[in-house]
């Protein structure tokens, strides 16, 4: 941690490819590092245990409401979407950040996402699944959730492909397989790798069999490189097309507070806040658990630090255009709304929104705040706060204070809305902490593309260089 | 299938082998390393990956796939909402986009199974697990009367290992 020890002023502010390991010296010690985090420990079962604890209590709780029906749930006219759909909208922000660092950054060349990006990814695969589980938790006989699926049938349902509902299914659907392909190609070397380490037979036939044969030759590589390129460029639009379209579910609707142009641009840029906040709130915590602070340096997390800051303030820019908009249209009922969202009936919620998403992130400003890993988690759990009440604040204040007042009420929720929360944070972190324990957090092959390789002590660069072929020099320099 | 396969712990040495193997003609490559390195890709010369084609091509297999979904619904159950058409393309057009990057990125997954050979079964011959740590590995598919040179090339490179496989 060459970095950290290093006083203020003259800390490296490196948030481009230029990223370096200085701690690592071989191949084999990233092996070493990177495998040796996969035994489980007290703490990991711990961990564990509370997950599933929290998973079983909203899986009991689901089970009352299916006995009990909706209503259980606080729903009532007017508000008939509350926690489900805001969390579900949550949970669908939380996977944006995976597919931005694993894809867009590395279109862009962002050496920084290298030490975080393969915990991103099975964190926004997970965050998926976690979402997906919400419109089946929403309907009042789960059992035909396949009803759920827009396609021409015998049941006299009628799928319309011009309605936002029917856009989110092949999303959300889309989004999913293409973040676990992703996630999947990546492991598939880092697979192999633990393959060749292991003892145990057992565990051995099964990384061989999910390493499919992977051999670390230059034919694999050479198409391996290509196809994940493309399946970067591939995912990159998708990254912005699929909230895009859950911002459509409000945005297409004339209800006062979500029928806005703004909704595209103003969710995914949330989205990408929420997930990077979660990155925060889950690699910080796993750097220090599995001492991988020479992987995760302090120059990465002042960069993602930096990119949270950026989109904080595209999400206040956005928080502001809204207000702004509202006020210049001359829709009484748009103005009314939003009075009523800050100052009246919901001030609370918004107020909550507004410090976490908007105010506290504006000490990243500090470079010595950036990088401080405590302050970081602290504000990423503010984050995650703002973020799920970012969601409320667009879902149920707009529900709850339409156009007449006949039609205002306003929404409490109930146990089992918060037991159902509850249990998908358990669901989440019940994956992931499984995912940790099997297979690598970091991408080992990757980290190794940063290392310079070992070359031989005779060799002399300046007489010896094959015509045509540039090696590193001992600065990493290629000549 | 039989060889010879040296394993390197520098990637220059591995590389200058390389460049004397394919200079004397003693047979097939192939290079193992643990993490892809243009030199590598430089002194094979191989040419660049096909699986650019298959993504185009399923890609754009997958939007008209895509468009035709909605459209066949609509035409399945022909309403008119808020006086669009009924194969309104507008819209269609995010379902277009969808199916394109599912279609499209499923297909360059599996080209580059097809392109890679694999889903494999074995990895025995011509293969060392050093090579997934920190070794770079050359196998050489050589004829019993060329194995000798092979040998000699690698050991003369400073190969940490070589030996015969069949």
């Amino acid at each position: 941690m060459a970095t950290s020890a290093l006083p203020t002023g003259q800390r490296p502010n490196v948030p481009t490819a230029a990223v370096k390991f200085p701690a690592i010296k071989s191949y084999e010690q990233v092996d070493a590092d990177i495998a040796g985090t996969l035994g489980p420990s007290l703490g990991w079962f711990a961990a564990l245990g509370i997950a599933i604890l929290c998973m079983l209590i909203g899986a009991a709780a689901w089970t009352y409401q299916i006995h009990e029906g909706l209503g259980a749930a606080g729903y009532q006219p007017p508000v008939m979407w509350g926690v489900y759909i805001v969390t579900f909208v949550f949970w669908v922000g939380i996977g944006h950040a995976g597919t931005l660092i694993s894809a867009i950054l590395y279109l862009f060349r962002a050496g920084f996402r290298t030490s975080i990006y393969r915990v991103s990814e099975a964190m926004t695969v997970f965050a998926v699944m976690t979402a997906g589980l919400f419109p089946i938790l929403h309907l009042g006989r789960p059992w035909k959730f396949f009803y759920l699926i827009p396609y021409p049938n015998w049941r006299l349902i009628w799928p319309n492909p011009k309605s936002p509902l029917v856009w989110d299914v092949f999303a959300i659907l889309t989004y999913l397989t293409i973040s676990s392909t992703f996630l999947y190609i990546g492991l598939i070397p880092d697979i192999a790798i633990l393959r060749d380490r292991e003892k145990n037979p057992i565990r051995k036939s099964i990384l061989a069999q999910l390493s499919l044969g992977w051999r670390n030759s230059d034919r694999e590589w050479r198409h391996f490189t290509r196809a994940y390129l493309f399946l970067a460029a591939f995912a990159t639009p998708l990254v912005l097309s699929v909230h895009s379209v859950v911002s459509f579910d409000f945005a297409m609707a004339l209800t006062p507070g979500w029928h806005a142009t703004i909704f595209p641009p103003y969710f995914v840029a949330g989205a990408i806040f929420s997930g990077i906040g979660m990155v925060f709130t889950i690699a910080l915590p796993l750097r220090k658990a599995f001492k991988l602070e020479h992987y995760i340096t302090l120059n990465d997390i002042d960069a993602a630090a930096k990119l949270c800051l950026f989109t904080s303030t595209v999400v206040g820019l956005a928080y502001l255009t809204e207000f702004q908009v509202a006020w210049m249209s001359g829709n009484r009922f748009e103005q009314d709304y939003f009075w009523n969202r800050v100052f009246g009936q919901w001030a609370w919620a918004a107020w909550i929104m507004l410090i976490c998403n908007c105010v506290l992130p504006l000490s990243l400003w500090s470079q010595n705040l950036r990088r401080n890993p405590v302050w970081l988690f602290i504000l990423s759990l503010f984050i995650n706060l703002g973020m799920w009440f970012e969601r409320f604040v667009i879902v149920v204040p707009s529900l709850a204070h339409e156009f007449e007042p006949w039609q205002w009420g306003t929404y409490r929720p109930t146990f089992v809305d918060y037991s159902i929360l509850l249990g998908s944070f358990g669901w989440f972190f019940m994956w992931f902490l499984l995912f940790i324990k099997q297979l690598p957090v970091m991408a080992m092959s990757e980290i190794k593309e940063i290392l310079l390789p070992r070359m031989s002590t005779q060799f002399n660069h300046s007489h010896d260089l094959p015509e045509g072929i540039d090696f590193p020099d001992e600065t990493g320099k290629v000549h | 299938m039989q060889g010879v396969l040296g394993a390197f712990r520098e990637l220059d040495s591995a590389v200058h082998a390389i460049e004397d193997l394919k200079k004397d003609r003693v047979g097939d490559i192939t290079v193992f390393t643990p993490t892809p390195r243009h030199e590598f890709d430089h002194v094979m010369g191989h040419p660049a990956s096909k699986v650019r084609v298959y993504t185009l091509i399923f890609g754009l297999a997958g939007v008209t796939f895509g468009y035709w979904i909605p459209v066949w619904i609509s035409d399945y159950w022909p309403l008119v909402v808020g006086g669009k058409p009924i194969a309104s393309w507008v819209p269609f057009t995010i379902l277009g986009f969808e199916v394109m990057v599912l279609i499209g990125g499923l297909a360059t997954v599996f080209a580059m199974f097809g392109f890679a050979g694999i889903p494999r079964l074995t990895t025995t011959v011509g293969y060392d697990p050093r090579f997934s740590g920190g070794h770079f590995g050359v196998w050489v598919e050589a004829d019993p009367d060329r194995v000798d040179d092979a040998m000699n090339i690698l050991k003369k490179h400073g190969a940490e290992e070589v030996r015969r496989e069949r």
